[in-house]
């Protein structure tokens, strides 16, 4: 297939939006899905449990 | 502060600043007919000083191996410093070119002091020299207390800040003298261009071993902002800045983009400047900074990350939309602009995030003028990109767009967004690093915040009030149905604010230059925390960590 | 799918691998294309390239930053094309490298400028804007007037510019310093060669007043008086639309 101007345009008009949904979808299924909840949790609360100001109490 | 290096990495140290001085002498010697010589001597000079610097102590003894149990964090307090320095210098840059838009005559009718020669140094100083420096400094901090690791090595943490810096030297005296590409905000030539990158994978590379180090198993989210920041400037950097020099004995090089393609590349990079530098960047500062400051966790961690992919996949579409009704496609304008609007979503959910955090905290934003100035950035954060998708729009574009509104807009988040988080964070993190109870002073801290706030609000209201007038202008016509006003005619009339902007940015400048007092005062005078909270700042030990001395 | 996206977070390179691909894809879907197609760019085979004079004025319209306020593009707006000129074509700026669009217009946009003013205007108004336009803003240039022009390594940049794809000759590139010195000198032996090499079209003239004596003044001048009339093809696409 010859590879020309309205090929690119039309590649970039269509496959472009479906990888959109795909990616955005790939991301909140991600974020939504049950088992990372705790992970996410712990990660939200890692910068403020003082344990890199106090390490020594681990 | 030197001396905290081991011989090792002193001689290292001392090895890279000889080559340093040999590659500034052969530039001033093969440049002596250009000014390309005159960037050799400032090379020369740059890294001969420090190559004194660190020659003073090559033969000191080893530093204590208890060091590698705590954070290093002596380069970060340089970049802080040199923050400062940097702000003070781009914004009173600044308000002089706002002077003259008013006063022409306070170009003083030489070369090094016109329009078009200060402007470069402007942009380049805040955003590169502030806001550059600004992100280093606090990257580094914020890695390592979220990977609870020490830096991966002592060496090339110096290495980026020193050669970020001198790669801003060489931009901003360049300009002074007439060497730039004339692309906006990537204006420095191709030497300079060359070293950045060079620091830039240095940087990279640091940044990926101390992740590898982390004692924790998740990467905190402030740190993929960082990441994207560093990764997609070099990708940036390096695809606007391909150029063919004229001579390897001069500055000059020509871009090997000319017109439309040019001109997408060039706003390709200068939108994603804007996305990965002035945005993914200090939100990686807001991310650490806000919840620290505040005492509270984020508000949602996944939120955090539905904007990051959002901003991080949809701003490389956004460029074009500063090309529209111009030669460029009529699909592509479209494209961009389809995408600027679509970024509302990532960027609201980011100023969102940053404003629930604090909700329930409100006395504390009443009472500490430091959160105050996160709190208003995550305001101006959400303003701006309400408007920069709305000022994307193809119609409101052909209003906008060559006016002052840009201008305004840009300064809304130059100033709203990026210089009030700057100034939060390092309001946070300073009696952190530097082991004090607080600031040396609250007031001044306090004062500064109104200073800034005052100062913005008046730029942008007078930006805003020019922008549209003079556009509003340009396309007003008479009963005869011919053109209403001369192009002079639309210059006489901003004259009024372009007073007022030059007063708002005099504000800023003002309580910058109290910041900086502060920190000076902080650092000198205020007496150390000697209480267990600021001795515990440590890292997690790691096996074998204290015998990896000479890493 | 999640166990995909863990994995990812907890190695950092796959990490960067990610927001690399992520990050990418909108730049390629723009440029790309632009590199592909005809319609971009029409094409005019009449097309001149600036000559070593003109070039080296517009390096000095670089240096002094002249493109922070004034624009070189005329956007597809009725008040634009009533106030400038026909709308700007890509094609015109094709061998521009870079592009000098502009993203501002503190000044009026000059991409239609050339022969709009007279050369004497043109030095008035740079050696001091308000001698000659009460309210103007500009800053003044009076040391173009008095620097001279460095013309002895234009055949370099002629030779760089050929290297990114400007298609100047051979002849073009070793004549460069006697073209940029014959077109500011019209009654100098040089001045033939430059109408010879570059065209009938091209002006001949002691562009700061003062002729054989080749002045930075003389190459901004050269430059202002050709921007807009390198290529006839604006005037004569009229209406035509743009790409797809």
């Amino acid at each position: 297939m010859e590879v020309d101007h309205n090929t690119l345009v039309a590649f970039a008009k269509s496959w472009g939006l479906f990888y959109l949904i795909a990616f955005a979808i790939v991301v909140l299924v991600y974020v939504f899905w049950p088992k990372n909840r705790k992970k996410f949790d712990d990660a939200k609360k890692s910068i403020l449990d003082d344990k890199d100001d106090k390490p020594w109490q681990q | 502060m030197i001396r905290q290096l081991t011989s090792g990495e002193r001689r290292s140290a001392a090895t890279i600043l000889v080559a340093l001085v040999i590659v500034g002498l052969a530039m001033a010697a093969a440049g002596r007919a250009d000014t390309l010589g005159v960037h050799g001597a400032i090379v020369f000079l740059y890294s001969l000083v420090l190559l004194f610097l660190v020659l003073s102590v090559i033969f000191d003894p080893e530093p204590e191996p208890s060091r590698l149990s705590q954070y290093y964090d002596d380069p970060s307090k340089v970049g802080i410093v040199l923050t400062m320095i940097w702000a003070i210098f781009g914004m009173g840059v600044g308000v002089w070119v706002a002077a003259q838009l008013a006063w022409p005559e306070l170009a003083f009718d030489a070369a090094w002091s016109s329009f078009g020669r200060l402007r470069p140094a402007h942009t380049t100083g805040v955003i590169f020299g502030f806001g550059g420096n600004a992100l280093i400094a606090t990257s580094f901090h914020v890695l390592q207390r979220t990977s609870r690791a020490r830096l991966a090595d002592q060496l090339s943490p110096w290495f980026v800040v020193f050669g970020y810096n001198l790669f801003c030297i060489l931009a901003v005296s360049g300009y002074f003298m007439g060497i730039t590409q004339s692309k906006e905000y990537a204006e420095a030539e191709w030497y300079a261009d060359i070293w950045l990158v060079v620091v830039w994978v240095t940087y990279f590379v640091l940044f990926i071993r101390t992740l590898a180090r982390r004692k924790e198993p998740h990467i905190y989210v402030a740190n993929w902002y960082y990441m994207a920041f560093i990764l997609v400037v070099a990708v940036l950097h390096i695809v606007n800045n391909i150029a063919v020099p004229v001579s390897l004995t001069g500055a000059k090089s020509y871009s090997i983009y000319s017109g439309v393609q040019d001109a997408m590349v060039q706003w390709w990079y200068g939108h994603n400047a804007v996305a990965f530098f002035l945005t993914a960047g200090f939100l990686g500062m807001l991310y650490y900074y806000l919840p620290k400051r505040a005492e509270r966790p984020i508000f949602s961690y996944r939120l955090s990350i539905i904007s990051f992919w959002g901003i991080t996949f949809f701003y490389m579409w956004a460029g074009s939309h500063h090309l529209h009704y111009t030669a460029l496609p009529h699909w592509v304008q479209t494209l961009g602009m389809t995408f600027s609007v679509m970024l509302l979503v990532p960027s609201w959910a980011s100023a969102g995030n940053a404003l629930a955090t604090l909700n329930g905290a409100w006395h504390k934003v009443r009472d500490d003028a430091t959160l105050r100035f996160i709190m208003v950035a995550s305001v101006f954060y959400g303003l701006t990109t309400f408007e920069g998708s709305f000022l994307a729009i193809r119609p409101v574009n052909g209003l906008s767009h060559y006016t002052d509104w840009t201008v305004g807009h840009v300064h809304a988040g130059a100033l709203g967004w990026v210089a009030f988080i700057t100034f939060g964070s390092l309001y946070s993190v300073i009696p952190w690093l530097w082991k004090k109870k607080a600031m040396y002073s609250a007031r001044l801290v306090e004062v500064h915040f109104w200073l800034a706030l005052m100062g913005t609000i008046i730029y942008v209201f007078a930006m805003w009030n020019s922008g549209i007038l003079q556009g509003l202008m340009w396309r007003t016509y008479n009963d005869s149905g011919t053109l209403a006003f001369s192009f002079l005619e639309t210059v006489i009339a901003m004259h009024p604010y372009y007073i007022a902007r030059a007063f708002g940015g005099l504000l800023f400048l003002a309580g910058a230059i109290v910041g900086t007092y502060n920190l000076y005062m902080t650092i000198r005078y205020t007496p150390e925390d000697a209480t267990e909270k600021a001795a515990g700042d440590l890292p997690v030990p790691g096996r074998g960590e204290a015998v990896a001395a000479g890493e | 799918m999640p166990e995909v996206h863990r994995k990812l977070e907890r190695n950092a390179i796959g990490f960067v691998l990610a927001i690399i691909v992520v990050s990418s894809i909108g730049g390629l879907v723009e440029i790309a294309p632009l590199y592909t197609i005809d319609e971009t760019v029409e094409s005019d085979p009449n097309m001149r390239v600036y000559t070593p004079l003109e070039l080296a004025g517009r390096n000095i319209y670089i240096r002094e930053g002249c493109y922070a306020c004034h624009s070189q593009m005329i956007r597809t707006l009725r008040d634009e094309v009533e106030r400038y000129g026909p709308y700007s074509l890509a094609v015109e700026s094709k061998y521009d490298h870079p592009m000098l669009w502009g993203s501002k217009r503190t000044g009026p946009d000059l991409a239609r400028v050339g022969g709009k003013y007279s050369d004497f205007w043109h030095v008035a108004h740079l050696i001091n804007p308000r001698d000659v336009v009460a309210g103007s803003v500009m800053p003044a240039y009076p040391w173009l007037a008095r620097n001279p022009l460095k013309i002895s390594d234009l055949g370099d940049h002629l030779a760089a510019l050929r290297k990114v794809g400007v298609p100047y000759t051979d002849e073009m590139i070793a004549n460069a310093p006697a073209d940029a010195f014959g077109q500011a000198s019209p009654d100098a032996s040089q001045a033939s060669g430059v109408t010879e090499r570059y065209g009938n079209d091209t002006t001949v003239s002691a562009f700061d007043g003062v002729p054989n004596r080749v002045t930075e003044m003389d190459a901004v001048v050269a430059y202002l008086q050709v921007l807009g009339k390198l290529t006839k093809a604006a005037k004569t696409e009229g209406a035509a639309g743009q790409g797809g």
